[in-house]
């Protein structure tokens, strides 16, 4: 084995490797660069930023933290800190609910005998291929018409409950499907021998389902988490349509408020203020997937052999 | 619960837990899912699809059933049919570049090189950043008055250039910023494609004398056509839906020139309140993605057929020959 390592290294410098390392390193760093720009232009005061000409590299003069301590304390006039919290609320919120019901939902298709399996897990799958933005538009009726909240007509229309934290607690708690179907998939392979063990011991359904098999789907219930929780932190449709308050905003929402759409043309961009709240999103997502990229990188390659 | 029952012999596992039980269990465990899922998915879906036969402008109006009124519409103006247009072939577009680009950089990721897990990282890392923060880095870059691009423009004495006003520059960032997004996550997978190619195949054909060139041609790209209707397929749909990059980066403009179909779902929706057409527009979108998606799976079945049938008689020869000789992986 060290045999074979020693030699891989000198392998290193053959013509076709050194090319190979030049091209994935050099467009890697190019692939980097905006992020660079958005942590170093994170160093900048906010009026250093708007006077200076931007160069490639921007290097502020006095560099301050003082962005990275709005973000995480926020400042007597930011709502900032407010935002990141409410992301944070958000993402952990879904979740967990993604965790929870994808196990569930998965456990039952994979292991449950009852009529009209195939075709219910058929249908939810057809449901995948329906465009998730079409439903931007109805889904804001439906949460304006329905009078969840109380006093609001359903013909004439109201706020139902738009604008308040339930359009964050009903957007969780649904199925994900993509979820299901990986979990069932996983499932599907662990021996039913398992299961019958367990129950042989006085195990019931509840103490099968998460003592037992849960623990089996680790990793496959990692990569559900982790794209769940990406892709909640990064999601600016339902806190950005649905809600209008303030306290209700998370960053990524934040950031298009503030940024060009529903700015009146011609008005300043706060692209300092923007940066921050970039960062603020960015990080944290580098975060999870520098922590859990092992995951990422192989539920990806499964899901793709999978087709 | 059933302890006794449980104890007796045991026939078949399922068989003695009953279908009955099964059936419970997985209605208390279902039932509350789908209600919540009717209300906040397969309601909006369906109410969706219904308001493309209404005539519904404005929140307060009533809506009128117009039947395909609107779909007529759709199809005689041309900011619809623009729309629908561009975003074919700018999905086409950018799916070339980025499965080309991916593809490369698999090729070169697949290589026994020092530190790949590295590189597959920091490729894969624009994938999971929000498109709301770094569209606004992208736009950082192209403002007019102080735009990094600007100012280099300025620094070599050349005219700056006025990124907003012009159709073609706003469609070329869009596909920069795309495959910007978007090489990385097909790199990956069509790396995983790579990596379940059989090694085997590899050895045999080097005995047979074939070079480089020859080994991607005759094994690799074969072995690797379940993969591709897999990745063009899945890719193109999501790049048919490009609208985020639109928003935030052109905003549609200049005078709606770079619209996409579904930015104008969004923009029927929420800025002219004309429901009727978002719902229409979005109906006929999902048509598309839905035709497209079976015609993937008609696609790829019968293409699994196809390389099956070359690949067997090459395997042979190899399992005839010794295997001292080195493989895609740089091991003996």
């Amino acid at each position: 084995m060290s045999a074979t390592r020693k030699e891989n290294f000198k392998n290193q410098f053959k013509p076709a490797y050194l090319i190979g390392h030049i091209l994935l390193l050099g467009i890697g760093l190019i692939l980097l660069y905006p992020l660079i720009f958005m942590v170093l232009a994170g160093f900048f005061t906010k009026t250093e930023f708007t006077s200076t000409v931007l160069s490639i590299f921007p290097i502020p003069k006095q560099p301050t933290l003082e962005n990275f301590k709005e973000l995480i304390i926020g400042t007597a006039d930011s709502s900032v800190a407010m935002y990141f919290r409410n992301s944070v609320i958000r993402t952990v919120y879904n979740t967990l609910w993604a965790i929870l019901t994808s196990f569930l939902a998965g456990y039952v298709f994979a292991r449950l005998k009852f009529k009209g399996r195939e075709a219910i897990f058929l249908i939810l799958l057809a449901t995948q291929m329906i465009p998730g933005t079409l439903a931007i538009i109805p889904t804001y009726l439906e949460f304006a018409r329905f009078p969840f909240a109380g006093g609001n007509n359903p013909f004439t229309g109201g706020t139902g409950i738009l604008n308040s934290w339930w359009v964050y607690l009903i957007g969780g708690p649904s199925i994900n499907i993509m979820g299901t179907f990986l979990v069932k998939q996983s499932l599907e392979k662990v021996p039913l021998e398992i299961d019958e063990a367990a129950v042989m011991d006085g195990a019931g359904t509840f103490r099968l389902i998460f003592q037992i098999l849960f623990p089996l789907q680790l990793p496959i219930m990692a990569f559900i988490a982790i794209t769940t929780a990406l892709g909640t932190w990064n999601d600016f449709i339902t806190p950005f349509f649905y809600t209008t308050s303030d306290n209700l905003q998370t960053l990524p929402a934040a950031i298009t408020r503030i940024s060009s759409v529903g700015a009146s043309p011609g008005a300043v961009i706060d692209y300092p203020m923007i940066i921050t709240l970039s960062m603020g999103i960015t990080i944290p997502a580098l975060l999870i997937f520098a922590f859990f990229q092992k995951y990422i990188v192989q539920g990806l390659a499964n899901t793709g052999i999978k087709g | 619960m059933e302890k006794t029952a449980e104890r007796e012999g045991r026939p078949s596992f399922n068989r003695r837990r009953g279908r009955h039980k099964d059936a419970l269990i997985a209605a208390v465990i279902l039932v509350p899912m789908f209600l919540f899922w009717l209300v906040v998915s397969g309601f909006p879906t369906l109410f969706g699809f219904a308001l493309g036969f209404f005539e519904w402008v404005g929140l307060a109006d009533t809506p009128n059933f117009i039947w395909f009124d609107n779909f007529i519409d759709f199809f005689k103006n041309p900011v619809y049919t623009d729309a629908l247009w561009r975003s074919i072939w700018l999905g086409g577009l950018v799916t070339f570049i980025t499965l080309a680009a991916g593809f490369g950089a698999s090729l070169l990721m697949n290589m026994p090189l020092f530190g790949k897990g590295f590189y597959r990282s920091i490729w894969y890392i624009p994938a999971v950043t929000a498109t709301v923060a770094t569209t606004q880095v992208f736009n950082i870059f192209l403002d007019s008055n102080n735009g990094v691009i600007n100012n280099i423009l300025k620094a070599m004495g050349k005219e700056p250039i006025v990124w907003q006003y012009s159709v073609g520059w706003g469609i070329f960032w869009i596909v920069v910023y795309s495959v910007w997004k978007g090489v990385g996550g097909a790199a990956l997978i069509w790396l995983a494609g790579l990596q379940s190619v059989d090694v085997s195949l590899y050895e045999a054909a080097e005995i047979d004398g074939a070079g480089r060139f020859n080994k991607l041609r005759y094994v690799t790209l074969p072995g690797l056509k379940p993969i591709a209707t897999y990745i063009v397929i899945t890719s193109l749909i999501g790049a048919i839906q490009i609208y985020e990059q639109v928003l935030f980066i052109t905003n549609g403009g200049p005078y709606g020139q770079t619209e996409v179909l579904v930015f104008r779902i969004y923009r029927d929706g929420f800025w002219d309140f004309n429901l009727g057409m978002a719902g229409a527009s979005s109906l006929i979108m999902a048509l598309i993605v839905i035709v497209a998606t079976v015609l993937y799976y008609n696609w790829s079945t019968k293409s699994d057929k196809r390389t099956t049938i070359p690949i067997k008689p090459v395997k042979r020869k190899g399992k005839r020959g010794e295997s001292h000789v080195r493989n895609a992986k740089g091991e003996l």
